[in-house]
């Protein structure tokens, strides 16, 4: 059987070599005459044809990574000239070792005259830059760019690491053909993992080859332990291929957050390093299970929680006479925010350690979360981190310990439980800041069991408003405004405007309200984040009334009115997502002028959508001296699906022009 | 407290024997000057600076730096970052830091210092690099002592004194001090020291007090145009081992002139004859440069590679034809080149290139300037050529290099001179529309939209995006209309006459706002102003408005027989000195209206004084642009 896998494995790959279109240097006229991509007329550039070949060699320093990159890019226009540019990042690690590029070849091809002129890349079109400790950046600029151009470049990456960087499958121009080869040795055994969440999904295909390698018995110094005693040997590599065609350009589609989540790409996680007769040397991730165990087992992570001399006798008296847990909970993040501040690092593994954070009042998300965990079990409290992928990292649906870049904590009474994360400010007990809010966590308790726990806020953050208006002789308006905010809303806004001036605060709320005049403002609860932001200030307006003929015409809500559709696109690929559950509700009151009654009022109207999963109501009333308008807008979901896209928009486009409804007042 | 009373009492000693040497209250966030904290997110307590220059290419900038800061906004005002090359050392960086009593919390050194490449995002390459401080505060107020001392073997770029340097900025005490022991004559300039009380210590060494913060104002001059500022130049400088001489514009423009592009102007024969050819039959010398700009434009592309003597020396003319690609000055050297070919001469101009209008100080040579164009004189005339855009009309400079005194780089030495200023009529933009409106409210139209001038900059560039960027670009642009269809787009951009027509067939549901048997509507649907400038209790700040522009309005509304105007203005006009606005509604036969509207904004410099009523006047702009239109069944 093994046999037979070789054999159709070695047809497979002759049969690729023979693709002779696209051997390096083989551009042909017709590539370079066509005006407009054939498929999406849209395009500025095309990858005509990639191929990436990773595969492991046997040295004297044991396995060495190499990345063979050949692509061949189709420029239509100006707007696609930036293609001509590549960047290639180069990791380097510490104690000398680092990747390395090697073998950059470029090409630019030009149709002049019917014929095809060649600008070969010299030394003057590639810039090496050390951009910092970790990074290098090697930039190839390709000569002679002209409308209608190809590109064509190869280079080879040589990494004595063993992690594989992500294969991107998809651009944000289209791919025409794409061949990706990934072989690697028996002894690392890799997960692959392609973004469900995308489009487009690649087709695999998988296979052994036979390799031999000759290495002698002492000299071999592989940064993985793994060397081999014996002089020559057999093993074979696990191939994984990509051959595709006509991959779509990845749009982008605002509200639908961090567009990555749908690029189509494939992942290579280690989960075991393994001996030569399969037996497992060195385990890494390969369930949920086991990716969270091994982030606990790291001295980064779960050894933390040992270490709690150094703040004994501070924790002791401030949770002194607190019993709750919860409030015990609430009370200990607060004494951490005060003490510890984010440096705006992300991460899983603490960076300076709970003890150091401490002591120099600055760390790292894992510092400060994994802090006030340990703070919390000294004081017999179950708490426990809780692994989180952040918005910008994008959802982890595989096990890989990449997969988390972030750590919050939850505190767990009986049934009962709450989440905290003392890293940001203004979060609350169950309010985690936006980028945390990214589907699920994975709940890692003290034992290295692990389980899924749902980080989309349940109950919806609310916004209430009451806008008082008053006529002036004049026909300008003038009023009170009171709102209060809470959960992310308020977070929002505390972060904000919490150390902002009064004054700029004022200018904000102006901006974009026309000719209003605001005055008195008052923020109630800017940081004391137990109770909801109450914001209330005076207002004047002058432009808010259309005296036509006599008559007065308005929209009540005037300057808090939603004006404009967000929405723009005439339908989507990607959700909407609104991060969380939204209640918005108006109270309106405006009394009448002098001498005036109502000739027309909007009708009282309740907008559905996808029953009740978002629902506008419009009430208004006409109570003596007095017209009360009460409007919502209640949002029970965060996400909207793109099939229900058309739907929604109608829905929006719905709750605007019943905001622009106008109130006709006529002389009595 | 007694320990604090005691290094007050030390304090007020040392205070009256040297007034301004540096001392420890400075560390104490809390005993800085109440009336700095106003409006500041930061206060400079201490600040020298000494510039001492050894020879005409070496000098040692030291600085010695002390800034409380009170918020997060004030977190980047400790300028604790050097950049430097490879003629530019860090010998020392220090970094203390102090909590609001003024006790040290943290000591950083040289090495804990980020360091990285100073690589802007538009750059390519650039071998500047830069180490900064990278400091997560844990409370405010804290205190930021900086120390640096860095030795430089270009003198070209001096460091200016700028005491504020930006926003929301107080300034206890700020020294800036040049010793002078090369020999070479050192010129300077002072600009709005007045103004800030600033004090002449002796030659070349000055100092500013308890200067409070300025907060940002809209419409007002670049922070740096008026707030002091000390600019000096070596007479005999060095950049990067090449010497040159700087007593003037004329001096330093014959530098530029011999030692960055003579000898950088070879072509190869083949370009040489192929617009010898292409030009063969023009005799008019600008319309040989029209041809050669549109050869130029079609054969290279911009790419930023900041090097070659600080990023000043352009590439030469024979690699940006064998590569095809250049920055800004290389695509400029190469297009001089490409002239000289032709017999048409032209000059290698140095200007502040952005939105914002910067000149180029005519009376203080000095190393500035951020961009390259090229100028062709034509009798009275200088045209001026952007070389970095393969799109852009020949000539056309409106949006980021009009209206300027900028550099021209003469074999005779330089000269300043003013570029392009583009009047209101020249920016225009024209818009009409034939509307179909129907009794539900709904509406078709046929638009176009004509822009010339500044105007045809903010359109310019739409065209070439795909359909789907375009039909949202519209659906912003008219973002007064709701539910908005494009139906179809058109563009004629004709490059001679600079002008672009944009013609679009669209429509939109419920337009009209309904109220019982009634639809309003609002006649200016395409060209609606809803924003206005912000309100300022006290202006502090003149104000200006740096270009002139004019729109011109005129849309046909057919209404459905079932409707009947029920109530309408007439129109409005409003003269002002900032501008003028008026519109006009008037019945037309077969039920049909015509809105027309023109506004013209006046370029001027305005005093603070005058900023309300230049604010009512867009005020009323924004109310008669909402003026509605009462239809009845």
């Amino acid at each position: 059987m093994k046999n037979l896998l070789t054999i159709i494995a070695i047809v497979f790959y002759s049969s690729f070599i023979t693709a002779q279109d696209f051997k390096y240097g083989k551009v042909s006229k017709e590539e370079l005459a066509e005006k407009v991509h054939s498929v999406d007329a849209s395009a500025n550039a095309a990858v005509l044809y990639r191929n990436e070949d990773i595969s492991f060699v046997y040295t004297q320093d044991g396995f060495i990574q190499e990345r063979e990159v050949h692509e061949r890019i189709k420029i239509y226009n100006k707007e696609g000239y930036n293609w001509a540019t590549k960047k290639v990042y180069l990791y380097e690690g510490g104690g000398g070792s680092k990747e390395k590029i090697q073998s950059i070849k470029g090409t630019t091809y030009n149709l002049i005259d019917g014929k095809i002129q060649k600008d070969k890349l010299k030394k003057d079109g590639i810039f090496e830059e050390d951009y910092s400790e970790f990074t290098e950046i090697n930039t190839i600029t390709m000569p002679n760019i002209q409308d209608g151009a190809v590109i064509e470049y190869s280079y080879k990456i040589s990494s004595p690491f063993i992690v594989i960087d992500d294969i991107v499958l998809q651009n944000d121009i289209p791919i025409n053909k794409l061949d990706i080869r990934i072989a690697t040795p028996q002894f690392y055994v890799y997960n692959k993992l392609i973004n469900p969440k995308a489009f487009y999904s690649p087709k695999l295909n998988e296979s052994k080859m036979k390799k031999t390698f000759v290495s002698s018995s002492s000299s071999g110094r592989s940064v993985t332990g793994t060397t081999f005693d014996t002089s020559t040997s057999e093993y074979s590599d696990n191939v994984i291929k990509v051959t595709d065609e006509n991959i779509p350009a990845l749009k982008e589609e605002s509200y639908a957050g961090n567009m990555n989540n749908y690029r189509a790409k494939m992942s290579m996680e280690l989960s075991a390093i393994v001996n030569r007769y399969g037996a497992v040397e060195k385990s890494y991730s390969s369930s949920w299970e086991k990716v969270s165990k091994s982030i606990y087992e790291s001295p980064n992570f779960g050894a933390q929680f040992k270490r709690t001399n150094f703040f004994k006798d501070d924790v002791t008296s401030i949770v002194a006479g607190v019993e709750d847990p919860f409030q015990k909970a609430f009370t200990l993040q607060n004494y951490v925010k005060s003490k510890v501040k984010w440096n705006g690092y992300n991460g899983i593994y603490t960076q300076k350690g709970i003890r150091n954070a401490y002591k120099e009042g600055e760390g790292n998300v894992a510092d400060i979360n994994l802090l006030l965990i340990t703070m919390l079990r000294s004081q017999g409290i179950n708490a426990n981190p809780v692994l989180v992928s952040t918005r910008s990292n994008g959802i982890p649906l595989y096990p890989t310990r990449n997969g988390f870049n972030y750590v919050v904590c939850m505190v767990q009474n009986g049934q009962n439980y709450i989440l905290l994360d003392a890293s940001e400010p203004y979060s609350m007990v169950n309010v985690l800041p936006e980028r945390a809010l990214n589907w699920r966590g994975r709940l890692v308790m003290d034992n290295g069991t692990s389980d899924w726990v749902s980080l989309r806020p349940n109950s919806q953050a609310k916004e209430t408003t009451s806008l008082n208006v008053q006529f002036n002789d004049d026909f300008s308006v003038k009023g009170k405004v009171r709102q209060s905010m809470t959960s992310n809303v308020a977070l929002r806004y505390r972060k904000k405007y919490a150390s902002m001036s009064q004054d700029d605060h004022i200018k904000s709320i102006e901006s974009g309200k026309g000719a209003i005049e605001v005055s008195e403002i008052n923020f109630e609860n800017a940081n004391d984040i137990t109770e909801p932001v109450k914001l209330s200030y005076n207002y004047e307006l002058s432009d808010a009334i259309d005296d036509i003929g006599g008559k007065l015409y308005f929209s009540p809500m005037l300057f808090m009115a939603t004006k404009e559709n967000p929405f723009k696109l005439d339908e989507r690929n990607y959700p909407i997502d609104f991060t969380m559950p939204i209640l918005d509700k108006y109270v309106v009151n405006v009394e009448m002028p002098e001498g005036y009654k109502v000739e027309a009022l909007p009708k009282s109207e309740i907008i559905d959508f996808k029953e009740g999963a978002a629902k506008f109501s419009y009430i208004a009333k006409e109570n003596g001296k007095y017209l009360q308008f009460v409007i919502n807008f209640d949002l029970k979901t965060s996400i909207i699906d793109p099939t229900d896209y058309g739907v929604f928009k109608q829905f929006f486009e719905k709750m605007i022009e019943k905001q622009a409804e106008q109130v006709v007042l006529t002389k009595a | 407290m007694p320990h604090l009373k005691s290094k007050l009492l030390l304090i007020y000693v040392l205070l009256s024997t040297s007034i301004f040497s540096q001392s420890d209250n400075d560390f104490i966030a809390i005993l800085a000057p109440a009336e700095l904290k106003e409006k500041a997110n930061a206060i400079v307590r201490y600040d020298k600076q000494v510039v001492e220059i050894n020879a005409y290419n070496r000098m040692i900038v030291t600085t010695n730096r002390v800034v409380t800061i009170y918020n997060k906004y004030g977190d980047r005002s400790h300028n604790a970052y050097e950049a430097y090359d490879p003629n530019t050392k860090i010998k020392k960086m220090e970094v203390r830091i102090y909590d609001a009593a003024g006790k040290e919390i943290k000591k950083i050194k040289t090495s804990d210092f980020a360091d990285e490449s100073a690589v802007s995002g538009g750059t390519l390459y650039s071998d500047s690099r830069v180490k900064y401080l990278n400091y997560t505060p844990i409370k405010y107020p804290y205190t930021i002592h900086y120390k640096s001392e860095v030795e430089m073997r270009s003198t070209a770029f001096v460091p200016q004194w700028r005491p504020i340097d930006g926003y929301y900025l107080a300034v206890q005490y700020s020294e800036f001090k040049i010793i002078n022991n090369s020999g070479v004559e050192v010129r300077t300039k002072n600009e709005n020291f007045e103004a800030y009380g600033i004090e002449n210590l002796g030659e070349s060494h000055v100092s500013a007090k308890n200067l409070k913060a300025i907060k940002y104002e809209t419409y007002s001059s670049d922070i740096g145009d008026i707030t002091p500022c000390l600019k000096s130049a070596l007479t005999t400088f060095d950049m990067e081992g090449v010497k040159g001489e700087n007593n003037n514009w004329e001096d330093f423009g014959k530098w530029m002139h011999t030692k960055l592009l003579m000898g950088t102007d070879d072509l190869p024969q083949s370009a040489i004859d192929e617009v010898k050819a292409l030009t063969a039959n023009t005799e008019d010398k600008i319309e040989r440069a029209k041809i050669v700009y549109k050869y130029m434009q079609d054969k290279t592309r911009y790419i930023s590679v900041q090097v070659g003597i600080g990023g000043w020396k352009p590439m030469l003319a024979n690699e940006v034809d064998k590569l095809g690609y250049a920055d800004c000055k290389g695509l400029t050297n190469y297009t001089k080149a490409l002239l000289e070919v032709v017999d048409v001469p032209s000059y290698y101009t140095v200007v502040w290139g952005d939105q914002n209008i910067r000149d180029i100080d005519s009376d203080f040579s000095i190393t500035e300037g951020n961009h390259v164009i090229l100028c062709v004189p034509n009798n009275d005339e200088n045209i001026f050529l952007e070389c970095t855009s393969q799109t852009n009309p020949f000539g056309f400079t409106a949006g980021f290099t009009d209206d300027r005194d900028v550099l021209l780089v003469t074999p005779e030495g330089g000269k300043i001179v003013h570029t392009k200023v583009y009047s209101a009529d020249e920016s225009l933009q024209l818009t009409k529309a034939n509307v179909v409106l129907d009794d539900m409210g709904n509406f078709t139209a046929n638009i176009s939209i004509k822009t010339t001038g500044y105007q045809y900059d903010l359109h310019e560039g739409m065209e070439t995006r795909p359909l789907r960027d375009q039909k949202l670009h519209y659906k912003e642009y008219w973002n007064n209309i709701n539910n908005l269809d494009i139906t179809s787009i058109d563009y004629k951009n004709d490059k001679d006459q600079i002008e672009l027509i944009e013609t679009l067939d669209v429509s939109a549901t419920n337009y009209a706002s309904k109220s019982g048997n009634r639809l309003i509507i609002q006649p200016n649907m395409f060209n609606k102003v809803t924003g206005l400038p912000t309100r300022y209790d006290k202006r502090n700040l003149d104000f200006k408005i740096e270009r002139a522009f004019k729109d011109v309005d005129e849309f046909i509304i057919e209404l459905p027989e079932t409707l009947k105007v029920e109530a309408m203005s007439e129109g409005a006009k409003v003269n002002t000195k900032y501008g003028s606005y008026e519109y006009a509604l008037e019945k037309l036969e077969g039920n049909k209206l015509k809105y027309t509207r023109t506004y013209i904004m006046n370029k001027g410099n305005y005093d603070k004084e005058d900023y309300e009523a230049f604010r009512d006047f867009r005020k009323q702009i924004v109310k008669h642009d909402k003026t509605k239109i009462v239809l009845v069944k």
